[in-house]
């Protein structure tokens, strides 16, 4: 009774809430509308799609939704094209508003995006499209579950069913492989079919192998379904199959969704007009008061901004910083204590330019700048995602030609060319040797196999898998390169940027060939396995003398192996002969054996009648077994042994042809559909290769053509990569010359490297970008030319000390008004310690170094003769990151590091300061000091000093480093006095002041005077 | 609200570039010094493990998460499938195909070869390998009808720990301390105690920050020795000697930083150096277990042969917890549950390190008072299936299970848990989670609820994005099992 009193009030409350609010907001929001007063009125029937959804629609969604523009390829016009949707399936599911994207969106505040008061959907318009969708989503006389799908036939084509049997069955009747004959991958591979006929009889389903083999589960075999990566037919799967078998198996009027010279309905112009999407502009030099502080075009427009907010330039860093600065930015090291002394000498006016030509001659300098490049593709020498992290045992060549690019100072534009297309620019042909030029070309496709990649091992390598290693790369190549985040595109359109899910797609088609994740080639580690493989990802091709050693030591082990066998098998006649004897006397009468011995000789198909009779009674009592002979004869079994092992040995060095990890283009791609959200069980729409529309003008379509004349490639990577190096490409050069700005800046003039795009952050100096991309067009995009810009700066010779003013006016340096202090990078401090030591081995390029994990999880690089080589050659396993990289944040690639992070944690100072390594190399550093013998403790002082800091030492350091060093020795001796009495005094004392030494340069190792640079 | 403000202001003033591997702390650093530059140069820079206050009430204030990686059968353990007696034997190979892992070894439906019985109050089934957890049963809300998306160690492991099938994202225990904080500043704030004998599958990846800031990311405790890699040095130095070196290394570092005004980066950098000498102190107490009662090492099982390792952990556990870490984390070696051969002495070979430790850890817990406020996790990466795996011709006594994405079972006990309940439940062969399905976003969310944080709420922006454990999944809090 009360409960029912209690509903009644409540239904009389809600109803009055309802009629107020209907008042209010229909007064205010609707009013606009057409829908004007009657909504309340409206409300209260069965909303009419003509009347009350879709002038609603019309305000609020068809900018983006409509005739022109289909954002998400959603077209919201008709009820119809609501049904059918866009990239994330349809938007209404009609009397299921909760279902509904549409009503979801719209009710959760997400649609309009960024929307005001003004463009907002009010409660009121949202109840109306909740009710008009759950009354069944009906437009007028025509009833939505029957909206243009009456004949299903005409909705089929062969791509109703492509997708399950490239999932499932192409595998092994497809491109490569065609078990009985049978190529499944187009409907005329089916109407001719294989070995058993034809795989599909149209308009006969239950006719149909295909259907049939399915059916029983006798297609895909279930016991290998691992090995080759593929699932189940599901019962869903089949049933589609059968409709399009039984509906005459149309193949369907399709074509690939390429950029043609119509309007792009999907990216407009207006999106267009972003600074990042224009080609860099011609841009004058600004004017500037302080004009004398300016070193080169840079400095003015650096200065104009200082300028604008009432600052100047930092004083000049005096000449020592700014060698250190130079130095260590540019290969990656400290300048040495000879090169101090000898720069500081050097007076010339023109001492730091030459100084920088030095630098920038150096093998050193590639392997510095090679290392940037390395961080933003994701170089790593292993697989990782499994336990067994496998090794990448060609990886190293990839990063030799990016330190070898960077020396020889290539154009950027050949760099990216070779690294996309290298394949494609000139005809190779496998299992050979080739030129340098070529070889070049093939290793730098290993851009392209950066990725972590599970793939090597049938659990891991179904679709899914390698759609994540695409997606993987996709995203590297998109940071690295493009500064887009073109990974949000991979399952619906990008929230931020015009990117639609379409041009993903477009762009994975762009690779398809060679990424295919129906056509997905095998593994070494599977080859090895399984002799039937035959193409394996690593492509085997190699350099001339490469190709003669590795033939010389296979002919070499093979002629040895033969020797080998054929000495065991004469040894082994023999001593068997002597077995056989012995046994012909214990068994065999004497007047018989020499008959005996004549039947052994004979083969038994030539024996006539007595000899068959003697095999008859002796032959197998005679004959020996190898195990009876190796337990009769000893030194047989030794000989034998000793052989055998030897021979598997000379087999184990009979390697694999030396190869290359790289990509290249195979011809014959898969379709590319679009996955709706990501999902590869959900192929939607079929697309073309293609760019970012939004990069172009939208009305060019892009040309694919054959590299060359005759040539199985595609060509449409070589396409691409024209594309991304075209001299007005709006974003390539920015992207890049804005990374060699960080470098050497601290920070870039777009402070997101990665993403120019909306969420990215707005060019600090949009002219300077303009005017440095143009001039390093100019340049011949000559990466050497751009760091001669760079450091001859006035910006850059500035000093980094900062004023109270500085600090004040700009405390984020957003206008460099001084140089940033930085910390060395885990490389540079590695590399730093070992130069202060002298034990650095110059050795560059090939297999890397191995890191060693001690049993408490400290990892260190195993030291070779003379010491350690660059971190560079530290062998990069994804899982085995030695400890000293990981403590100052060395980048796990996963999948690319486009930025470092630069941390301060309380592990670093506990590292250096206790660290086995750290000390080792301490010590040293300690004896190079001691060297020279007669050395006074202040003259140690002064170099060490010169070593770590790269500066002469001030008086109070001399006096301050004396001290502590005969404070260390004193305390040494002290503790040492014992035990040094029984040895000679003077060895003793040497001791203590090798320990004293030691002591000191341990402490300037961990001093922030060398960990960071001013 | 001040408690939402606060967590708030961290959520929400970190809009990284999304390309950042792992979020520049230093970037983070000098962003809040920047701000407080004017007021006082020298203050301390503010990006720390403070302790924060959570979206929601707390409920736990701390974690311990026993992870089981392997795939421990939980129709051996917790999930009692009397069908499987009957259908002994049968062949299910069509129905399972497309969910097996080695299909060069499979096997017919296979019975458990343990009891079950129930316990407790609850009446809660537990098989008899699980002696001593079976007595906590009353304690505990039990999960059947878990389920993950792969078959693999490796991606499935990824999923659990960090919400997606693949490296690089941040682990569960980063999260935590993200939203969380830590209530001891001179301890790491999330622990790890991996197994001396060796590290899990995915190894170091396991308690990776990933994009967040390096402090976030789980430290390593060695339960034997120094605990952490290199607190103490490698080469042994003289006290006296040791100072000195330090003496003379203040001496260069204050008169670096004196001509360098206005850099907090080295000031944070002297800053952390004596956090470094600190949690030298403390992280010693904290596994220094003469402390002890030799009846609580006893009730560990820390004479036992089998049991010493892992019940050390379990110990340090409680004591790292009593201290204020805020999430702590126990590895077994190897895939002591993944039973492809030799279910039952395999199975009984792990009950028999852990269970005993589990059961002492719980019980301790509660004698301290400690239970009410910490959260006790039990879980894994995937459960195994109901047919045996065993190759043609093989002696059936070495018999395994495969690899189940399908259905597992997990345990939580501790703060904002219902007591001994059942949640969830698998079809009769015990192949799929059929009922209440919980999935692995579920799972995150549910835990996260736990400790006070909203899985919506938790985030991190990068590109414009609100990057979250959750992901774009949809989940759903666990209700049920929370008190």
């Amino acid at each position: 009774m009360y409960t029912r009193l209690f509903l009644l009030v409540g239904v009389c409350i809600r109803w009055l809430v309802f009629l107020v609010l209907s008042a209010v907001v229909g007064g205010e929001a609707i009013g606009a509308t057409p829908l004007g007063a009657d909504a309340a009125a409206a409300a209260a029937d069965v909303p009419q799609f003509e009347r009350d959804i879709l002038p609603l629609l019309e305000a609020k969604c068809f900018r983006c939704h409509g005739e022109d523009t289909r954002k998400a390829e959603l077209d919201l016009r008709t009820v119809a094209s609501m049904l059918q949707g866009g990239e994330s399936g349809p938007a209404i599911v009609a009397g299921k508003p909760d279902d509904s994207p549409l009503y979801q969106m719209i009710h959760d505040g997400l649609m309009p995006p960024e929307s005001t008061p003004d463009t907002r959907l009010s409660d009121l318009q949202v109840q109306l499209i909740h009710r008009w969708i759950e009354r069944g989503a009906a437009e007028e006389n025509r009833p939505s579950s029957k909206v243009e799908r009456d004949d299903p036939a005409q909705s089929m084509s062969v791509h109703t069913v492509l997708p399950i049997l490239l999932r499932n069955c192409t595998v092994c009747h497809g491109a490569h492989v065609r078990e009985a004959d049978l190529d499944l991958r187009t409907l005329a591979g089916m109407l001719k079919g294989g070995k058993s006929g034809a795989a599909i009889v149209p308009g006969d389903a239950e006719n149909s192998l295909l259907v049939r083999r399915i059916t029983v589960s006798e297609m895909p075999p279930l016991k290998q379904l691992i090995a080759f990566g593929v699932k189940p037919i599901t019962p869903n799967e089949l049933a589609a199959i059968r409709q399009w078998v039984d509906a005459g198996a149309p193949e369907g009027d399709w074509e690939p969704d390429i950029a043609s010279t119509e309007p792009d309905p999907l990216v407009t112009d207006a999106d267009r007009q972003f600074w990042a999407f224009q080609s860099p502009q011609v841009v004058a030099i600004p004017r500037v008061q302080g004009r004398a502080a300016i070193g080169n075009p840079i400095d003015a427009f650096v200065l104009q901004q200082l300028e604008s907010h009432g600052l100047t330039f930092s004083p000049e860093s005096d000449r020592a910083t700014l060698m250190r600065r130079a130095t260590f930015d540019l290969l990656g090291l400290p300048p040495s204590a000879e090169e101090v002394v000898a720069y500081l000498a050097d007076t010339a006016p023109d001492a730091y330019e030459r100084w920088i030509e030095r630098l920038l001659a150096s093998p050193r300098y590639g392997e510095r700048w090679g290392r940037h490049w390395l961080d933003v593709v994701g170089y790593a020498d292993s697989d990782g995602k499994r336990e067994q992290d496998l090794f990448r045992q060609y990886g190293w060549r990839y990063r030799d030609y990016v330190v070898r690019a960077y020396n020889q100072d290539k154009s950027h534009d050949r760099f990216l060319l070779e690294q996309l297309a290298g394949d494609e620019l000139a005809p190779y042909e496998p299992n050979t040797a080739v030129s340098p030029e070529v070889y070049d070309n093939l290793v730098a496709t290993g851009f392209m196999r950066m990725a972590p990649d599970p793939t090597w091992a049938g659990p891991t390598n179904f679709v899914p898998d390698r759609l994540d290693v695409i997606a993987d790369q996709m995203d590297i190549l998109g940071s690295a390169v493009m500064g887009l985040t073109l990974k949000c595109a991979r399952c619906h359109s990008h929230k931020f940027d015009p990117i639609p899910q379409r041009d993903y797609y477009r762009l994975t088609a762009v690779f398809k060939a060679a990424f295919d994740e129906y056509d997905w080639l095998k593994s070494n580690w599977e080859a090895r396995l399984s002799k039937g493989i035959k193409s394996v990802r690593e492509l085997p091709v190699a350099l001339p003398h490469e190709v003669k050693d590795w033939q010389d030591r296979k002919t070499d082990r093979e002629q040895k192996i033969a020797a080998a066998q054929s000495a065991l098998e004469t040894r082994k006649r023999e001593a068997m002969a002597v077995q056989v004897e012995r046994r012909l006397a214990d068994k065999v009468p004497e007047e018989l054996r020499e008959a005996v011995r004549i039947m052994l000789r004979t083969p038994p198909d030539q024996r006539d009648r007595a000899l068959q009779d003697l095999a008859a009674r002796y032959e197998k009592e005679l004959s020996i077994t190898d195990k009876e002979l190796a337990q009769s004869d000893m030194e047989f079994a030794q000989f034998e042994a000793a052989s055998v092992t030897q021979t598997r040995a000379w087999e184990a060095e009979i390697t694999s042809p030396p190869s290359i990890r790289g990509l290249w283009d195979r011809g014959d791609p898969s379709p590319t559909y679009m996955y709706r959200r990501g999902d590869y069980l959900t192929p939607g729409r079929i697309v073309g290769p293609g760019v970012p529309s939004v990069l172009t003008d939208g009305r060019t379509p892009f040309r694919v053509e054959p590299p060359h004349p005759g040539a199985k490639s595609t060509g449409r990577r070589l396409a691409f990569a024209r594309w991304i190096v075209r001299e007005d490409h709006p974003l390539t050069t920015r992207v890049y010359i804005n990374r060699v700005w960080k470098h050497h800046f601290g920070s870039g003039l777009v402070r997101t490297l990665d993403n120019f795009g909306r969420a990215g952050a707005k060019p600090s100096h949009p002219e300077l970008l303009d005017w440095l991309a143009r001039e390093f067009m100019r340049g011949g995009r000559s990466t050497k030319h751009l760091h001669r810009l760079l450091v001859t700066s006035a910006t850059y010779r500035q000093s980094s000390s900062v004023t109270p003013a500085l600090a004040a006016k700009d405390p984020d340096n957003a206008y460099w008004s001084r140089m940033p202090m930085q910390r060395l990078s885990s490389d540079q401090l590695y590399d730093a310690l070992l130069v202060v030591a002298n034990r650095l081995v110059d050795r560059p390029g090939g297999r890397p170094d191995l890191v060693e994990v001690r049993n408490d999880g400290l990892s260190t690089p195993r030291a070779i003769t003379g010491g350690w080589r660059r971190s560079l050659y530290v062998r990069q396993q994804r899982k085995i990151v030695a400890t000293h990289f990981e403590v100052f944040d060395f980048p796990a690639m996963n999948p690319n590091c486009p930025e470092r992070r630069d941390s301060t944690v309380a592990l670093q100072a506990l590292h250096l300061w206790n660290d086995a390594l750290v000390q080792t190399l301490s010590d040293s550093f300690a004896r190079e000091l001691g060297r020279p013998a007669g050395t006074t403790a202040r003259q140690q002082v002064a170099l060490s000093i010169r070593s770590a800091y790269g500066r002469e030492a001030t008086e109070a350091e001399l006096q301050a480093g004396a001290r502590a060093i005969g404070q260390f020795a004193d305390q040494w001796l002290a503790e040492h006095a014992a035990d040094g009495l029984a040895r000679d005094p003077q060895d003793t004392q040497q001791q203590a002041q090798q320990h004293a030494l030691s002591l000191w340069c341990h402490a300037l190792v961990n001093s922030a005077e060398f960990l960071y640079v001013d | 609200m001040s408690i939402e403000s606060s967590l708030h202001r961290r959520g929400f003033f970190q809009h990284m570039a999304g390309g950042l591997c792992g979020a520049s702390l230093a970037w983070l650093l000098e962003r809040e010094a920047a701000g407080i530059q004017h007021a006082s140069p020298s203050a301390p820079p503010a990006f720390d493990l403070k302790p924060r206050s959570p979206h929601l009430p707390v409920r736990a204030r701390a974690v311990i998460h026993l992870f089981m990686n392997g795939g421990p059968s939980q129709m051996d353990l917790f999930d009692p499938k009397p069908m499987l007696d009957q259908l002994h034997g049968t062949d299910r190979f069509q129905k399972f195909a497309g969910e097996i892992e080695n299909l060069g070894s499979v096997g017919t439906i296979m019975r458990s070869p343990f009891k079950f019985a129930q316990h407790g109050q609850s009446g809660m089934w537990m098989s008899d390998a699980l002696p001593h957890l079976a007595q906590h049963v009353d304690d505990i809300a039990m999960i059947r009808s878990m389920q993950t998306t792969n078959l693999t160690h490796e991606p499935a492991i990824y999923l659990m720990q960090t919400g997606k099938m693949g490296p690089g994202r941040p682990s569960f225990g980063s999260w935590v301390v993200y939203g969380l904080g830590s209530e001891n500043q001179n301890l790491p704030a999330y622990v790890v105690l991996d197994d001396p004998l060796g590290l899990p599958v995915n190894g170091i990846e396991n308690w990776q920050a990933g994009f967040l800031p390096p402090q976030f990311q789980g430290t390593r405790f060695r339960s034997n020795g120094s605990p952490v890699l290199n607190l103490r040095a490698d080469v042994a130095r003289s006290a006296v000697l040791e100072d000195l070196e330090r003496g003379v290394l203040a001496g260069l570092d204050r008169a670096h930083q004196a001509q360098r005004p206005f850099q907090p980066r080295l000031g944070a950098r002297i800053s952390n150096s004596e956090l470094a000498a600190r949690m030298q102190l403390e992280a010693t107490d904290a596994l220094d277990l003469s402390q002890e009662t030799a009846a609580t090492l006893e009730s560990y099982g820390l004479n036992g042969e089998k049991t010493e390792s892992y019940g050390r952990r379990c110990l340090i556990a409680r004591r790292l917890v009593e201290r204020g870490v805020r999430f702590v984390q126990l590895y077994i070696n190897g895939q002591i549950w993944d039973n492809h051969s030799g279910l039952e002495s395999g199975l009984k070979q792990a009950c028999a390190r852990t269970d005993q430790p589990i059961a002492a850890l719980l019980t301790d817990l509660k004698q301290r008072g400690l239970l009410d406020e910490t959260l006790v996790i039990w879980s894994s990466e995937f459960g195994r299936l109901p047919i045996a795996q065993i190759g043609a011709g093989e002696d059936p006594r070495t018999a395994g299970r495969d690899h189940n994405k399908n259905a597992f079972c997990c345990w939580l006990a501790g703060a904002g848990v219902k007591k001994g309940v059942v949640h969830g439940a698998t079809d009769d062969l015990g192949f799929a989670a059929v009922e209440n399905v919980v999935t692995v976003p579920d799972w995150h969310a549910t835990t996260l609820q736990l400790m006070g944080l909203n899985h919506e709420h938790l985030f991190v922006e990068m590109n414009g994005l609100r990057e979250r454990m959750t992901g774009v999944s949809p989940a759903r809090v666990v209700r049920e099992i929370l008190a």
